[in-house]
């Protein structure tokens, strides 16, 4: 059978950091194939570089057996081939016919703008309907859901010709539900005679949908095989390199204590609409132990982290009451972190970690409020210098060649523990972690979690949000649902995972 | 106030109002396409000393402008090298190239001797026949420039939201990486849309010398082009708004010779202040009205890179 | 009904030739070496004084007097270097003002502005002979803190509460000051003995004493403001505060950072060293309110801060520099006849070099891509 796409021997880094060394994998026509591997094993760039995006230092590109080079996007697009990224390419603030228009060939007679349009418009349509979904051309991006706007990325590959489609972590951000319509509308695309290239972490997607599924890990490709050959296990070994003993769930070894942190009636102002993004969330979290928070993500865990963390422009009714400190919505954010409050955002570089600055300074932002370093009038550089050593010591912080780098050179498993090195060194009394593994590998996350439940037995209250329904499962002492900025349901362990799903989809 | 006082007034804002309109204009062009223009003041200066220039040396005022609109755009050629390709900080750029415009304008204004040589400007064309209405009929005898401004405007307009051309340009402002990956060259279209605004840039400096004063004095905007800079995000980045406020703007410059033939004393250097205090206070309305955020060119002002990782 | 649908659209594509030729790409640089980011900045300071020699060339300075103007008069000659001195006192000041506010991330580009009405409040004190004789010159120097503060205090509140872009904000009030300083010179503040647009002359006490041999005090309270901007940023635990605010403001305040006190702190102090600068110009050099001593100032603070990296010890050697610079442009005026805004285009020369070198330090060329196969 022939090869629709075939990558062989790439190599590409970036910066000195090499993220891939002797990747391939190939795609025939008719077939889904599936791109497997942990997040950093170098999928996306490897897709990248198939859709123009990257240059590759070394190796080849063939498409339908002809070697070919990209110039750039536009050189892939004529070779047909067509990525759905996991970060949409679309325009905002423009309708979806007229995202269409900038990628749609150029007509073969002159057209004016309006016909144009009217006629990508009938092209929507029709496309959408023999796809099996509904689509307003004339509707505005911004007003779309997730789901709708990844169906017109789907609809602007294929109208601009595609027939090699690249699919990047495509149910991410989907509910069950709709991850599996895609998946068999995927399917439908490959039994008429495409190549789809389905790059994804889930291993049960892949014994579902796929055909067959290369597996690569730290840059290079292991293996390439049929999936209903292998096990799950199998897969995972391939994966992750070796078994590593993920844990199951591990109930507390003490009893849980009085309640730590107490959150009523939670609620964001209205937009204009109506709708709010936090809209009255109550929960009780008690001293040792993990609330484990699940969900999809743009439910408002995030408005919830940052309100629990004290930033600007949160939730305005409804209190957050810390044991001892009463109600903390009039507590700047510097006060909070000195009352043991310990955060993990799940935006590393965007709310934990200032790249630019050394990884000493990070550090010590942590405790320089406590005085620790030196009254406001002077600074002990000496101190912070031996503190934060012994902090990447105790926390394996990896390359780290001297302290006074910059944070940003930090790999995302480095930079994780390096927050968690500042976060735990105060002994803090609540954590909030806001997807803590997220883009790690699995042993830096077992690392995580080990930490999470050091701090539980040591008598703090964590709050764990995730999108992980694994991770949950494996930590919380208790499990609560969010959906549509509310707690929808509680669960205690051992819990049924299809009935946490359920509400995980149920809109109250 | 006599009814000839406000006929007076009404009949010469349109040429204070022109400078601000074409300037807005030029700069709403680079800035949809993710290009914050700060270096209008500089810009103008070129325009209004190359115009003159040009007037002095031919005589023909078309030919000056179009002159004075080249010579804008080739000095904005150097801004569009340090932020497109250099990717160099668009507010230093900015500030750059408005000292250095400035620098440049006195210097080669002084060395070539032009500073306060009159010229011969453009004479004023009717509308007619609005232009034989009596007492208001004066309203509409402005100079070809003035007339010429509304189609500019117009065409400006059109191309924005009637054309594919139009739409490719606001999408490499908008969301630079969709429009690559949509095969748009992002490189490209943002150093046409900074030559092309900057040339009406250069254009609205060049009214000021060689249409409305006639002459050539070092530093002679006067901080029009920062009163564009506010004007642009006043108007939402929309070409008619931008027109509006470059009337209302009009308006207000040309109230001032218009109160002192009156009679009504007011103290001079007060009254110099009003272009600056009003823009502040449009500023400071925009944000209190806080609705301009969505209308703001959604990469505006960010260099745009493609193989930036993470 | 998905199968019908792509059945149409497979085709297959005829054989396309392969894409040949090499091809450059363009990468972020995390980090480079300080050895090399020095280089790269004294190649491009070297790019930029070439072409400025040659601008100056071209405008009638003679080649060979180039160099004898620009270092042997300027730090050899006695005289001169007291100029450059006295000159170099509010320069100083402009640069560690806009260091200051630059690090909190604000663009103040008011600081003529600023210039001005600490000029006017110091002048002030003096119209109205506010004090006694011997605290009069403190006050003055109170007064001209105090206004430069003042003028800044609104954009800063309208920035940090509404959102209002600096830029323009500061520059609008640059030229309102300058038109309330006319309306000052040329009306009521007008010296009575001779009609010129300037104050009466200070009297003595209310002037900067002079240290001896020709130098002003001025540039000893330059040196003091430095020292103390030097200790705010580099020892004091306010710096590591603007650090984390320059960087990223939001992780700043995740962190606990007090953001907003931290920006209004820097900016106050912004306006204050501005004030600072021009009561060093009126009670320094001129001794009276004249009407165009701040000209230059502005462009000049900008130009200082963004070369020393926002670093004030850095800063004060640059400002000595741009006071040099300033001192040879007067001498050039007065014997070339090359007009003074040639020293605007040699600063803006400098500043469009020195940024464009900044594209070498932050990226790099990498040659992609072998032969493709045959």
């Amino acid at each position: 059978m022939p090869n629709a796409l075939e990558l062989t021997g790439i190599r590409k880094s970036f910066d000195g950091f090499a993220a891939l060394t002797e990747a391939h994998v190939s795609a025939r026509w008719g077939e889904v194939h599936a791109l497997l591997g942990e997040n950093g094993a170098g999928k996306s760039s490897l897709m990248n570089i198939a859709a123009g995006l990257y240059a590759p230092e070394a190796g080849q590109l063939l498409v339908d057996d002809n070697a070919v080079r990209f110039a750039g996007p536009r050189d892939a697009a004529k070779h047909r081939i067509g990525m759905v990224h996991q970060h949409f390419k679309l325009v905002r603030p423009f309708t979806v016919a007229q995202n269409i228009l900038l990628t749609a060939p150029p007509p073969a007679e002159f057209q004016s703008h309006g016909e144009r349009l009217r006629e990508i418009e009938r092209d929507i349509r029709n496309k959408a309907s023999e796809l099996g979904f509904d689509i307003d051309p004339s509707k505005r991006i911004d007003a779309l859901s997730i789901a709708e706007q990844q169906r017109v990325e789907i609809l602007k590959v294929l109208l601009a010709g595609a027939r090699i489609l690249i699919l990047d972590e495509p149910t991410a951000v989907l509910t069950d539900q709709e991850a599996s319509r895609l998946l068999q509308t995927v399917q439908g695309l490959a039994r008429a005679g495409a190549a789809v290239v389905l790059v994804t972490h889930k291993m049960a997607d892949v014994k579902t949908y796929a055909n067959r599924v290369t597996v690569m890990r730290g840059g290079r490709t292991v293996a390439t095989l049929r999936p209903d050959e292998a096990s799950v296990a199998d897969l995972v070994k391939l994966t992750v390199g070796e078994s590593i003993a993920t844990q199951g769930f591990q109930a507390s070894a003490t009893s849980r204590g009085p309640v730590r942190l107490s959150v009523r009636g939670l609620r964001t102002p209205a937009s204009p609409e109506g709708r709010r993004v936090l809209d009255g969330v109550d929960l009780e979290l008690h001293a040792g132990e993990i609330y484990g928070l699940a969900g999809v993500g743009g439910n408002g865990q995030g408005e919830l982290a940052g309100a629990i963390m004290g930033l600007p422009g949160e939730a305005t009714e409804g209190e957050i009451r810390l044991e001892g400190h009463g109600d903390l919505k009039t507590m700047a954010a510097s006060a909070r972190r000195g009352i043991g409050i310990a955060a993990i955002p799940a935006d590393r570089y965007g709310l934990a970690l200032a790249g630019g600055l050394s990884v000493a300074e990070n550090y010590a932002i942590g405790r320089v409020h406590t005085g620790r370093y030196g009254p406001v009038w002077r600074l002990r550089r000496g101190r912070i210098q031996s503190d934060t050593q012994e902090a990447v010591r105790a926390f394996d912080v990896q390359g780290v060649r001297s302290v006074a780098q910059k944070a940003a050179l930090l790999s995302g498993g480095n930079a994780q523990k390096l927050v968690l090195a500042r976060e735990f060194g105060k002994s803090p009394t609540l954590v909030l972690a806001h997807s803590p593994s997220r883009g790690l590998d699995v042993r830096a996350s077992a690392e995580v979690h080990a930490r999470l439940r050091a701090a539980r037995d040591s008598g703090a209250a964590v709050l764990l949000i995730s999108e992980d329904l694994d991770e949950v499962l494996q930590l919380a002492d208790r499990v609560g649902v969010m959906t549509r900025g509310r707690i929808a349901g509680e669960f205690a362990q051992p819990a049924d995972r299809q009935a946490i799903g359920q509400a995980m989809v149920d809109h109250g | 106030m006599s009814g000839s006082i406000v006929l007076n007034w009404l009949a010469s804002t349109p040429d204070f109002a022109v400078p601000y309109a074409l300037a807005a204009l030029g700069l709403i062009i680079s800035e949809r396409a993710g290009v914050l223009s700060l270096g209008a003041e500089g810009l103008m200066l070129v325009g209004a000393l190359a115009g003159i220039g040009a007037q002095i040396a031919i005589g023909q005022p078309a030919v000056s402008l179009v002159l004075a609109m080249l010579a804008a755009s080739m000095v904005s050629v150097l801004f569009a090298v340090m932020v497109i390709w250099l990717r160099v900080n668009q507010v230093i750029a900015g500030l750059a190239l408005v000292f250095f415009c400035q620098g440049l304008t006195a210097l080669v204004g002084s060395m070539a001797d032009w500073t306060n040589h009159a010229t011969e400007g453009i004479g004023a064309m009717g509308l007619w026949p609005l232009s034989m209405l009596p007492g208001v009929g004066r309203l509409f005898e402005q100079n070809a420039m003035v007339w010429l401004t509304l189609p500019i405007f117009g065409a400006v307009a059109w191309f924005f939201t009637r054309t594919s051309t139009g739409l490719r340009l606001r999408a490499v402002g908008e969301n630079p990486q969709a429009a690559d990956a949509a095969g748009i060259r992002v490189t490209a279209w943002r150093f046409a849309a900074v030559l092309a605004g900057s040339a009406l840039v250069g254009l609205a400096g060049a009214y000021i010398s060689v249409v409305s004063t006639k002459l050539w004095i070092a530093g002679m905007t006067g901080g029009r082009g920062w009163i564009a800079v506010g004007l642009v995000i006043f108007a939402r980045w929309s070409p008619w708004k931008a027109l509006a406020g470059a009337v209302l703007f009009g308006c207000i410059e040309a109230l001032i010779p218009q109160l002192a033939a009156a009679g009504v004393q007011l103290p001079q250097y007060f009254v110099m202040m009003t272009p600056y205090a009003v823009t502040l206070g449009v500023m400071v309305w925009v944000a209190l009205s806080r609705r301009g955020a969505d209308e703001e060119p959604g990469a505006l002002g960010q260099p745009y890179v493609r193989e930036e990782r993470r | 009904m998905a199968e019908a649908a792509l059945a149409a659209d497979v085709a297959h594509p005829p054989k396309t030739p392969p894409l040949a030729g090499r091809r450059y790409a363009l990468e972020i640089r995390q980090h480079m070496a300080w050895r090399w980011q020095a280089l790269i900045l004294a190649a491009a300071l070297l790019v930029g004084f070439a072409i400025s020699a040659a601008i100056l060339v071209a405008a009638g300075v003679p080649a060979d007097e180039l160099a004898n103007e620009f270092v042997m008069q300027t730090f050899f000659d006695g005289q001169n270097f007291r100029a450059v001195l006295f000159q170099a006192a509010p320069m100083i000041l402009v640069g560690l003002a806009g260091s200051i506010a630059f690090r909190a991330r604000f663009w103040n580009l008011g600081l003529e502005g600023q210039m001005i009405w600490g000029a006017i409040g110091a002048t002030t004190v003096s119209m109205w002979q506010i004090g006694p004789e011997n605290l009069r010159l403190p006050l003055m120097f109170a007064a001209a803190i105090g206004c430069g503060l003042l003028w800044v205090l609104g954009p800063s509140w309208l920035k940090l509460k509404l959102g209002v872009n600096e830029i323009i904000s500061t520059l609008m009030l640059n030229y309102m000051a300058a038109n309330f300083l006319l309306h000052l010179v040329y009306g009521s503040w007008k010296d009575p003995k001779d009609n010129f647009p300037y104050s009466p002359q200070f009297r003595a006490f209310e002037r900067l004493p002079e240290l001896g041999a020709g130098v002003g005090s001025s540039i000893l309270l330059a040196g003091v403001v430095a020292l103390l901007a030097w200790w705010l940023v580099s020892v004091s635990r306010v710096g590591l505060y603007l650090r984390f605010v320059d960087a990223n403001p939001r992780v700043a305040h995740a962190n606990g950072v007090p953001v907003r006190r931290t920006i209004y702190g820097a900016v106050l102090l912004s306006g204050a060293m501005a004030g600072l600068a021009g009561f060093a110009v009126v009670a320094g050099q001129e001794g009276r309110l004249t009407q165009a001593f701040y000209q230059g100032y502005g462009f000049s603070g900008i130009l200082i801060a963004f070369l020393a990296r926002n670093n004030p010890l850095a800063a004060t050697v640059v400002a000595l520099l741009v006071a040099a610079l300033f001192v040879t442009g007067r001498s050039l005026q007065v014997f070339y006849q090359v007009p003074f805004s040639m020293v605007q285009l040699i600063q803006a020369v400098i500043v469009v070099c020195v940024a464009s070198s900044d594209f070498f330090i932050r990226h790099r060329l990498r040659r992609v891509g072998g032969e493709a196969a045959a």
